[in-house]
């Protein structure tokens, strides 16, 4: 598992879903709605003779709060489970992230708010499981 | 004294390996502890029996065309030769290679959960073994 490849094909599944703008680099400022591929956390050694790793990866989508009702109905549409909004079904679309790991899921997504540049935005942290 | 960590253990099915879809593997060799237990002893005696040793590995499982299920599929209810390495590489004395013969007696092609990988855990008895230090 390259963690370069595997944050690219995360950015590039993400670009499925129309209107988002997608960052595999943590951007000094933030046009929303956005997802924000972040770091891979690791685990060595899920299978034996460096057969495969295990990482996690946090995929941070940031959506405004200045229209409150207008950014959770958008967040509530890239939450779904399913659905051309769905950043769960964007990403799980290709488990193999063309060929960049053996399997991977979204396993959890929680709320929160998150600040860039003194500004307060709606956000969801989407934890993706990769093996590979 | 050599000390290594047990990441490298090389797991092959017939000609096949497969260690990259193996996550723990474990042989576990015992022999029957049959009494001989006399008169007049003070402590029960006893002497060592027949073999009965188990091989037990955790398969991360995967349908691909030779692959791990392929090869169990096509040996369950008939022995397979599997043959373990303690450190991928040259077999040595201090690196012995153990061959052995198991019944494949128990398989589960199918173990899903929500929650992670689909993996199954097999434990064969051992019905014939070789070491091998060259």
């Amino acid at each position: 598992m390259i963690p370069s490849t595997v944050r690219t094909n995360l950015k590039t599944a993400l670009t499925s879903i129309s209107g988002l703008r997608c960052y595999d680099i943590i951007p000094d400022s933030i046009n929303v709605p956005a997802a924000v591929v972040g770091q891979l956390d690791f685990t060595f050694d899920y299978s034996l003779n460096r057969g495969t790793d295990q990482a996690t990866c946090e995929v941070i989508l940031i959506v405004s709060k200045m229209v409150e009702r207008m950014g959770q109905a958008k967040l509530d549409a890239y939450l779904a489970g399913s659905g051309a909004d769905s950043v769960k079904a964007a990403i799980e679309a290709d488990t193999t992230l063309s060929g960049a790991v053996k399997t991977l899921r979204v396993t959890s997504a929680a709320a929160g708010i998150i600040s860039s540049n003194g500004t307060d935005f709606l956000s969801y942290r989407y934890a993706v499981e990769l093996i590979g | 004294m050599a000390l290594f960590m047990g990441n490298k253990v090389t797991v092959i099915l017939g000609s096949t390996t497969v260690s990259t879809n193996v996550s723990t593997v474990n042989l576990q060799r015992e022999v029957d502890a049959v009494e001989v237990t006399a008169m007049n002893d003070t402590l029960a005696n006893v002497v060592a029996g027949i073999e009965r040793s188990n091989l037990t590995i955790d398969f991360y499982q995967d349908f691909a065309s030779g692959n791990v299920n392929a090869l169990i599929e096509a040996a369950f209810g008939s022995k397979l030769n599997v043959k373990l390495v303690p450190v991928t590489g040259t077999v040595s004395t201090s690196n012995p290679s153990y061959s052995m013969s198991c019944l494949v007696s128990q398989y589960q092609p199918i173990n899903g959960s929500t929650d992670g990988v689909m993996t199954q855990s097999v434990t064969w008895p051992v019905t014939a073994m070789t070491i091998a230090t060259s």
